[in-house]
């Protein structure tokens, strides 16, 4: 080592310039940028969301006059031959209890089927519908990435104890921690209202190139509040991931703790008890962003006292509201409880 | 003033499936301001306890402790500006570079980064400092977690083992940077450390721990002088005759490293005199002088 500097306790080189203010935001916006990681799977993110363009743009297509007329060609058998499915059924007689609506079926039209477009090789991208649904998927996918970006921002630190070192510099614990969410909260909120944006634009391009752009009144109304809630569940789902990986302060064991919860966890209560379906997370995150909230079906069938199944059950519909009051307790809940622990534990 | 002062400091560490540990068991402690305080004990006797409690990241569950005569952890905020820390192993990214490292460090505390490259020279990391933290060796770790201790130019300079990992040069550098740090009028070292021969190097004054309580605490030469083993190292032509004559005498003998040491002398005239009636003339009579690690030993009750 040299021994050549100034003794310490001497004013530090270049001390003729006022020092730079303290700013734990600054530091800590300045590690969650310099996170390779993070970069990483940003950019993996974003080759992925191309990717999939690529994959919708050969899925959808402008139909030619000749593929509507080949369409309608198959409709219009796939209607008379359902018509005479019926007609055989009605035919071979109805039972006295039933009327031939319930017995057979109702006489299906093309409208039922949905027109000609439904029956030639690559529907038309309709901006109406599919902008909704992409807007939908695209949040779903963008939170689990964030969910990613959540756990390691904290999980990394953890693995490193260079948030124990940070305690040597800012002993707030509370500060450190709020800071830290608080970055978190606005690089998922960008990164959400980014890929919703690009989901607008690639929509747009879709509609243009490969099908129609036509929408009805308020359709540009529903797209915001869909994306707008997907934003909201990008960045719910970027502190959950803080939250879980916080409290195991591991990333990989966050991760094993969500696959366990989604893979395990939700299809058990599904069959096990479908009466507690809407509280799960899937469910209200479905509910949260998609236009009109979700429709979520109540299995409660039972076995009579003959051995026989019964099926019944019952719609519960989740509003929008719903889904984004139960995620955001659960985030409240996970975030909090690690950061009360945090506040109060000893650290090694 | 006094940088660091802890009263009847208690810690006990709930373990499961164990019995608990009583890590600190009233611990009083006085480091005064100025020069280089050594912190000794064996492993387990509660030094890293005391230090993380110091810096709060672990809470005391009796007793009073102050930081540069703040009461911490309540005034740790107003005073961590002036206190640099090394504990243990240095903690940081491992896919960020050392350099960047420590600008995020000095950012936090609005250091400068004309400081930080000031640091990465004294420590000579600079031109290794745009290498990632995981592909530095051990003492190379080591010697980028001191110049993030010495980053906000600190008044107390908390160091625990800092020469774990470094090489002989390396060791040789960091004892000579405590000694600078310790001299400078500015800075009040505390180093913990295991190794007895840096301590009683460097270090101005020493508290030695065992069992979560300080059995000793002071200068070198006050802790060295409390431990005075009144033995005399006696060096004659025949020794074995002169053994014969000092045990006659009364006296107990050993020899050692091709001399004699007679126990527990109360007055080295008499021995002179009862030598000399004799006939046995000394080539050499001097006290034997009780080192740290003796002192250490017996004061840890790890003497053999």
């Amino acid at each position: 080592m040299t021994t050549t500097l100034a003794p310490f306790g001497t004013p530090a080189a270049g001390a003729g310039r006022p020092a730079p203010r303290p700013s734990l935001l600054r530091a800590e916006v300045h590690r969650f940028r310099s996170r390779r990681f993070i970069a990483v799977l940003l950019l993996l993110g974003t080759l992925g969301f191309l990717a999939a363009m690529v994959v919708a743009s050969t899925q959808y297509a402008r139909p030619s006059a000749a593929g509507l007329a080949e369409g309608q060609r198959r409709l219009d058998q796939a209607v008379a031959e359902q018509k005479a499915y019926r007609d055989q059924c009605l035919a071979a007689g109805v039972p006295s209890d039933a009327t031939p609506d319930q017995y057979c079926g109702a006489e299906l039209t093309a409208a039922d089927f949905g027109g000609p477009e439904q029956f030639i090789a690559h529907e038309p991208f309709t901006l109406a519908e599919d902008g909704l649904d992409g807007a939908l998927g695209v949040a779903v996918a963008t939170a689990a990435l964030t969910f990613l970006i959540g756990a390691t921002s904290i999980g990394a630190e953890w693995s490193s104890r260079a948030l124990v070192a940070l305690l040597f510099w800012e002993p707030r614990r509370l500060r450190v921690m709020a800071t830290k969410l608080a970055v978190l909260t606005a690089a998922a909120a960008v990164v959400g209202l980014l890929a919703e944006a690009a989901w607008l634009v690639a929509a747009r391009v879709l509609a243009a190139t490969r099908g129609t752009a036509d929408v009805p009144h308020g359709f540009w109304g529903d797209l915001l509040g869909t994306g707008g809630r997907g934003v909201l569940l990008v960045v719910l789902a970027a502190l959950l991931g803080f939250g879980v990986a916080h409290l195991v302060r591991n990333t990989a064991a966050s991760l094993g703790a969500g696959f366990l919860y989604f893979a395990v966890a939700e299809n058990a209560v599904r069959n096990l008890r479908p009466s507690w379906q809407p509280w799960l997370f899937t469910e209200n995150a479905l509910a949260l962003v998609q236009q009109g909230g979700a429709r979520v079906y109540v299995d409660e069938g039972f076995v009579d006292e003959s051995g026989v199944y019964q099926s019944t059950g019952r719609e519960v519909v989740l509003s929008n509201l719903h889904g984004g009051l139960v995620i955001t307790a659960v985030v409240l809940l996970v975030v909090g409880l690690g950061v009360l622990l945090f506040r109060r534990r000893d650290l090694d | 003033m006094t940088v660091i002062e802890i009263a009847s400091a208690s810690k006990t560490y709930r373990r499961r499936g164990k019995p608990p540990l009583r890590a600190l068991d009233g611990l009083d402690l006085r480091v005064e301001d100025g020069g280089v305080h050594g912190f000794l004990g064996p492993n387990g006797s509660g030094k890293t306890t005391t230090i993380r409690t110091l810096l709060g990241l672990v809470r005391a569950d009796e007793g009073q402790l102050r930081l540069l005569g703040q009461p911490v952890p309540e005034a740790l905020p107003q005073v961590i500006g002036g206190v640099g820390a090394l504990v243990e192993t240095p903690l940081f990214f491992p896919a960020f570079s050392g350099r960047l490292n420590l600008q995020l460090l000095a950012e936090t505390a609005g250091v400068s980064r004309t400081r930080v490259e000031e640091c990465l020279d004294l420590v000579a990391l600079r031109d290794r400092a745009d290498e990632r933290f995981k592909g530095y060796s051990l003492g190379m770790k080591q010697r980028l977690g001191i110049a993030a201790a010495l980053l906000k130019a600190p008044r107390l300079l908390i160091l625990d083992e800092p020469s774990n990992g470094l090489d002989p040069a390396g060791i040789r550098d960091v004892r000579e940077l405590v000694r600078r740090l310790g001299a400078d009028g500015h800075t009040t070292v505390f180093l913990s450390s295991h190794l007895l021969a840096e301590v009683e190097q460097v270090c101005d004054h020493v508290s030695i721990m065992t069992r979560g309580r300080c059995v000793a605490s002071g200068t070198v030469r006050e802790v060295l002088a409390g431990r005075s083993s009144a033995d005399v190292r006696v060096r004659v032509p025949d020794q074995a005759a002169a053994r014969a004559v000092l045990e006659r005498a009364g006296h107990r003998v050993q020899e050692a490293d091709g001399a004699l040491r007679v126990l527990a002398v109360a007055s080295p005239s008499e021995l002179t005199r009862v030598l000399a009636e004799h006939g046995h003339y000394l080539s050499e009579l001097s006290p034997v002088a009780v080192d740290l690690e003796a002192a250490f030993l017996e004061l840890t009750g790890e003497a053999a």
